[in-house]
């Protein structure tokens, strides 16, 4: 009788936490307006320029309300919260949709009075999958060039002119060099913007193909440029390529690189320190082409939204984020829109939409992340270990690198056999 | 009859808070793992049904994706519990047995000094030691480079055994005042009148240290072993926000290794898995642990 009674006590324990979950149904706040939860991970600098966007949507809105949340593990938060809008990056796209946590979004285009024509190609190739639309394109962040204009006043279009800008600098002072190459952080852009200059496609049916032999001579460049061109020092470490650009040479202490390829969410520190010296450019020409990588924001939409009322709100959503006047707020936060008049817009003042309009220079260059599942974890051994040891190892060989290509492929391999069937 | 009752409900009603958090905070959260890993269960796409302890074959299939990731990451995490467990332990002591020594006055202040670092937040220590070790132009470097130590600076976050090193001596600097507190708390409660006969017997210092203090304070270092063995299997913060499991994954630890399993791989199934085999190894080192001391005691 006594365990009954812990027994009925530890199940209705059970039930009451259980109750706590959420359905999916449409909210209301208050004032009677339709609640849109709305989850991201602007948790950066960028964040309050996105609650611009929200902020003025709501203000403006009688109907609808955007509950918007910043989190640093928004993904985590995403897949085990009940949320009606994600921001997915470009390169997450495709595990969301096999995965089954997103939704087909054309509908919602026209019922925003929205077309695919609105948005740059780029952006496009990135929210259609499988020949439907997927996600709204806010934005593509490539890989970026910074330039300090006390070393140099033009930014290097090739390879060439970045070992004769570090000539100049070694020659002035042994702590200056070209560039840094970090051995961990950003180094996916690196690895697959030298692919996509080299033309190598590392998409081999759903998973990731590293081992070609015109892959490794391309990724053999970063080895070149520590150890045998030396535009950049050695052992950098984690974001060894901005830290380097922001440090001051100090006699044998500490080294300082005059441009850097990193990402443009770095531009406001880049600038507080630089200010009027602080040139942004399109990257220059390492491979045999010229081509930018990046990664990019897509507005995503839950596959559990069902009701219309929220599809509807969203679909408003849509039409008040992707105009000039709104839109410009994003640009303002230092990202580049695809939205083709928000270009527009940051064209006609460039001087003040610096960063966003360099990095639309890069558009039409631009090659996508290849659209496999768990991209992220199939490319993890490369940005994890193969960049590494191949920018840390002096030494290292073309079939050293070809044998870590081929693991790196093996668990490419394995994480694509985890796709849903 | 009545007061039998009334004490038997006031004991149920006191225990329950403990039990009620008991069940709710371990006990539940264990059993669920324990059901979860007997699943092919996906963050995404939620239970795709009982799979019995395939995800455990898995992981321990030499060659398979699991298998290898849990195994790197066993053994950096081995590495780091073998190089820190004695210092962590040896340091500690050490500390404690110099402020026993203090003045009275003394010891409330620079027990405080040395325990306040277990206060801070492994994110704000992770980022003075990130300071503290950066390869270009950070301040031990800098410091190392300019009276002459070292010609050139050290990369001691992309470099082994660098990378260890930053992440141990982060590691004491943030826990030593905890392990130093146990075992403060150990010397308060030794004897003196043992101390008075040893001196009396003209023992001196490290006698009475072997002879006298070691024994009496045994079972709490024991104790503090088994705790700080524990902790160290469960490194992550550190690693994570120092190295970033760099260089080369060489201090990616089982933590990091199950964390990204599931929330990076979604296998929430297989990653409950290598938790629970987590588990079971520490309970292994901590029973090998016991079991060696109980054994000696028995041989004394």
């Amino acid at each position: 009788m006594k365990s009954f009674k812990w027994l009925v006590l530890l199940i209705a324990s059970v039930l009451v936490l259980g109750a706590c979950s959420g359905g999916n149904n449409a909210s209301k706040s208050k004032d009677g307006k339709i609640q849109i939860s709305f989850i991201n991970g602007f948790t950066g600098g960028d964040g309050a320029y996105m609650k611009k966007i929200t902020d003025g949507f709501n203000a403006s809105q009688d109907k609808y309300e955007i509950v918007e949340s910043q989190e640093k593990d928004h993904y985590t938060k995403y897949k085990s919260g009940d949320y009606d809008m994600v921001v997915i990056h470009g390169n997450n796209l495709e595990t969301y949709r096999l995965d089954g946590m997103i939704q087909e979004v054309g509908p919602l285009y026209e019922k925003a009075g929205l077309k695919e024509s609105d948005f740059h190609q780029a952006g496009m190739d990135l929210a259609k999958l499988d020949g439907k639309l997927y996600g709204f394109p806010i934005d593509i962040h490539p890989l970026t060039m910074f330039y300090n204009k006390e070393f140099t006043q033009e930014a290097p279009k090739t390879y060439e002119d970045l070992k004769k800008l570090n000539a100049d600098l070694q020659a002035k002072n042994k702590d200056l060099y070209a560039l840094g190459v970090p051995s961990s952080g950003l180094v996916e852009f690196y690895m697959l913007m030298i692919a996509a200059q080299n033309g190598v496609d590392l998409q081999d049916g759903n998973a990731l193909n590293f081992a070609q032999p015109e892959y490794a001579d391309a990724l053999m460049t970063f080895h070149d440029m520590v150890w045998k061109d030396k535009v950049s020092p050695a052992g950098l470490g984690l974001d060894g390529e901005f830290k380097t650009f922001m440090k001051e040479a100090d006699s044998g202490k500490a080294v300082q690189s005059a441009i850097a390829l990193t990402g443009p969410w770095y531009y406001a520190a880049a600038k507080e320190k630089f200010g009027d010296s602080l040139g942004v450019a399109p990257i220059p020409q390492i491979g045999k082409q010229q081509a930018a990588y990046g990664n990019a924001h897509m507005l995503a939409v839950s596959a559990s939204v069902e009701d219309e009322e929220v599809k509807e709100g969203i679909a408003e959503f849509a039409k008040y984020m992707f105009t000039p006047e709104n839109l410009i707020n994003w640009a303002d936060g230092g990202q580049a829109p695809v939205h083709l008049k928000t270009i527009e817009k940051v064209t006609a003042e460039k001087d003040k939409y610096q960063i966003a309009y360099q990095n639309s220079l890069q558009f039409d260059s631009y090659v996508a992340p290849p659209q496999v599942y768990q991209y992220g974890e199939q490319i993890r051994y490369m940005n994890e270990k193969v960049f590494s040891k191949l920018v840390g190892t002096e030494n290292l060989t073309a079939d050293q690198l070809m044998k870590e290509l081929e693991s790196a492929t093996k668990k490419a391999q394995q994480i694509a056999e985890t796709q849903p069937k | 009859m009545h007061k039998g009752t009334s004490t038997k409900t006031w004991a149920i009603l006191m225990v329950s808070p403990f039990v009620l958090c008991f069940i709710l905070f371990w006990l539940a959260p264990m059993l669920l793992g324990l059901w979860v890993s007997l699943h092919n269960w996906n963050l995404s796409s939620g239970n795709n049904g009982f799979v019995g302890l395939q995800n455990y074959v898995d992981i321990l299939t030499p060659g398979s994706l699991y298998n290898e990731a849990f195994m790197l990451a066993l053994k950096n995490t081995l590495v780091f519990v073998v190089i820190s467990v004695p210092p962590l332990v040896i340091i500690a002591l050490g500390l404690a047995l110099v402020l026993d020594n203090l003045p009275t006055r003394l010891k409330p202040v620079f027990r405080t000094i040395y325990f306040v670092s277990y206060s801070i937040s492994v994110t704000a220590v992770s980022a003075i030691f990130l300071w503290l070790f950066n390869e270009n132009g950070g301040f031990i470097n800098n410091l190392l480079v300019s009276i002459g130590i070292l010609d050139q600076p050290i990369n001691w976050l992309s470099e082994q055994p660098y990378a260890w090193l930053s992440i141990l001596i982060a590691t004491v600097w943030w826990t030593i005042g905890f392990n130093m507190m146990l075992f403060i708390n150990a010397l308060d409660e030794v004897d003196p009148s043992l101390y008075e006969a040893a001196d009396l017997d003209g023992a001196n210092a490290f006698r009475k240290f072997i002879y006298i203090t070691l024994p009496q304070i045994k079972n709490v270092a024991f104790f503090i072993i088994i705790m700080t063995v524990i902790a160290s299997f469960n490194l992550y913060g550190q690693s994570r926000l120092i190295t970033a499991g760099g260089p080369e994954q060489s201090t990616t630890t089982l933590t990091m290794g199950i964390q990204n399993t599931v929330f990076g791989m979604n296998q929430l199934g297989i990653g409950s898995s290598m938790a629970i085999l987590m588990g079971i190894i520490m309970l292994l080192v901590t029973a090998a642990q016991y079991f060696m001391s109980y054994r000696k005691k028995e041989v004394n």
